[in-house]
């Protein structure tokens, strides 16, 4: 397409500059008559799965209904909510911290006929576009990542792996009946952008071969210290190399000192290490955020490694599946998946979820793994 | 990668305009970036920030952190980005042929 400007003068880049205006502020786009309510809140209840009712002061209504959303999404797609939101909702929407949609109303008739509008819609492969629910003790949306769409450290897929799980456990999206809710969350690599260290149920992609050194432009491209610096087990060192009788400055990998973190890629671009074969992903349990009764708990690797398998990781999906039935099945009301293991405790976890205890399972990183062992008589045959 | 020419000189870049390697730089450089990062003239100030950069990366082998640069130029972050409108990194480090900074940036 032909360019065409904006405006912006590339001879003069700094006249007529905005800068530092901050987002806008949320009190524009409220809804009449949650404006009129703003902190007058008495009570809410869950009507049916993904419809809310929340009850001000005044005696007002507003009737929330909330659907999934796939977070990745396009333009065409966003005018689609927006249409929505113009035919229910006097053109007022929300995006939850979960990426889920949100519509209100301030009736139970327009709530549950929205409801239905949007239950009806669906994509020409056959996939809901607004799925209703993720209210409650359910399955809701999956916090994720970029992957393979956009970002250059990933071990895995982010929204691949997140539409196969989604797939597998939609009931329990548009259901309430776990015995609390359950958290998925999902990250490309262990830089872990997210949420999986604090989720009942974890997709984490991992490595598993050290970096592939590029020692003929390492110097030039990377700045050396960076790159010793970021490794947490000080595998790598500054050294020098002959190639072709010219000498050139790298690094060395200490190759069984690595754990395959890719630290080092993210530093350095001359340290590439993914790999189809020896990438996959690791499922971490029992992590949450909120105080509710236990303290928040980061969630543990309770699978230490499943093959990629694109598109639909089948793998990974019946294994998360057992786990989720396992915990549906067991877990005392309100006990939260961490919860219930640390109940029944670990051996008895690894036991009804069918998962196999390895030795990759116990921590061996620094002096804080001590405390991860057992240090005690008590534990269950 | 791309090479640019430039008043006879010919420079090696990545896609976003930084020097492959450090050893290409040379003053002809300077001039030929300062237009993509805004900058009309190259005054004695900028010359300050471009030399330190450089006289770090040597002796160091990466680049400083802002607050150094700040400490040791006496310039502010505010008159950094007065001298380098694309900041530190972007602007200064490119200008000085520095490798480009890596990390979630």
């Amino acid at each position: 397409m032909a360019f065409i400007s904006s405006g912006y003068n590339p001879e003069k880049p700094m006249e007529n500059r905005i800068t530092d205006i901050g987002p806008r502020e949320y009190k524009e786009f409220l809804p009449p008559i949650i404006e009129k309510n703003f902190g007058k809140w008495v009570y809410h209840e869950i009507v049916e799965p993904g419809m809310l009712m929340h009850k001000a002061e005044s005696g007002d209504e507003v009737y929330t209904v909330r659907c999934g959303g796939a977070r990745l999404m396009s333009v065409t797609h966003i005018r689609e909510i927006c249409d929505i939101a113009d035919k229910f909702c006097d053109g007022h929407l929300r995006f939850t911290t979960r990426n889920n949609i949100e519509f209100m109303v301030d009736s139970l008739e327009k709530a549950q006929e929205l409801k239905k509008y949007l239950n009806d819609q669906k994509f020409s492969g056959g996939s809901h576009k607004y799925p209703v629910g993720g209210t409650g003790a359910g399955v809701t949306n999956i916090v994720h990542t970029q992957g393979w769409v956009h970002c250059h450290t990933p071990a895995t897929d982010a929204s691949g792996t997140v539409k196969a799980t989604m797939d597998t456990v939609f009931d329990e999206f548009q259901n309430m009946r776990l015995p609390a809710p359950v958290r998925i969350s999902m990250a490309c690599c262990l830089n872990m952008c997210g949420a999986v260290h604090c989720s009942d149920i974890a997709i984490l992609g991992i490595h598993r071969k050290p970096p592939m050194v590029d020692h003929k432009v390492l110097d030039n491209i990377c700045e050396v210290p960076l790159a010793v610096a970021a490794c947490p087990t000080g595998a790598i060192r500054p050294t020098k190399v002959e190639i072709d009788g010219k000498s050139y400055k790298t690094v060395a990998v200490k190759e069984e000192r690595c754990m395959f973190c890719g630290n080092c890629y993210t530093m350095c671009p001359a340290m590439p290490l993914s790999d189809k074969e020896g990438d996959g992903v690791a499922l971490m349990v029992g992590g949450k955020i909120s105080n509710r009764i236990t303290k928040p708990a980061f969630s543990k690797v309770v699978v230490p490694f499943i093959p990629n398998e694109p598109p639909r990781w089948p793998t990974m999906t019946k294994v998360i599946k057992q786990i989720l039935d396992a915990y549906a099945e067991d877990a005392r009301k309100y006990e939260r998946l961490g919860d219930w293991a640390n109940r029944i405790g670990w051996e008895r976890f690894f036991e009804k979820c069918g998962l196999e205890f390895t030795e990759h399972l116990i921590d061996d990183f620094r002096d804080p793994a001590y405390y991860t062992w057992r240090q005690t008589t008590q534990f269950k045959f | 990668m791309a090479t640019v020419e430039f008043n006879g000189k010919s420079f090696e870049v990545d896609e976003d305009g930084f020097l492959l390697s450090f050893d290409g730089w040379n003053p002809e450089w300077v001039e030929f970036v300062k237009e993509q990062e805004g900058i009309a003239e190259i005054t004695d100030d900028h010359q300050k920030v471009i030399e330190f950069l450089q006289d770090y990366y040597k002796k160091n082998g990466i680049a400083p952190m802002v607050r150094i640069l700040s400490k040791v130029t006496g310039f502010k972050l505010k008159q950094i980005y007065e001298l380098f409108p694309s900041g530190p990194g972007k602007g200064a480090c490119k200008m000085a042929g520095l490798p480009k900074p890596t990390g979630c940036v």
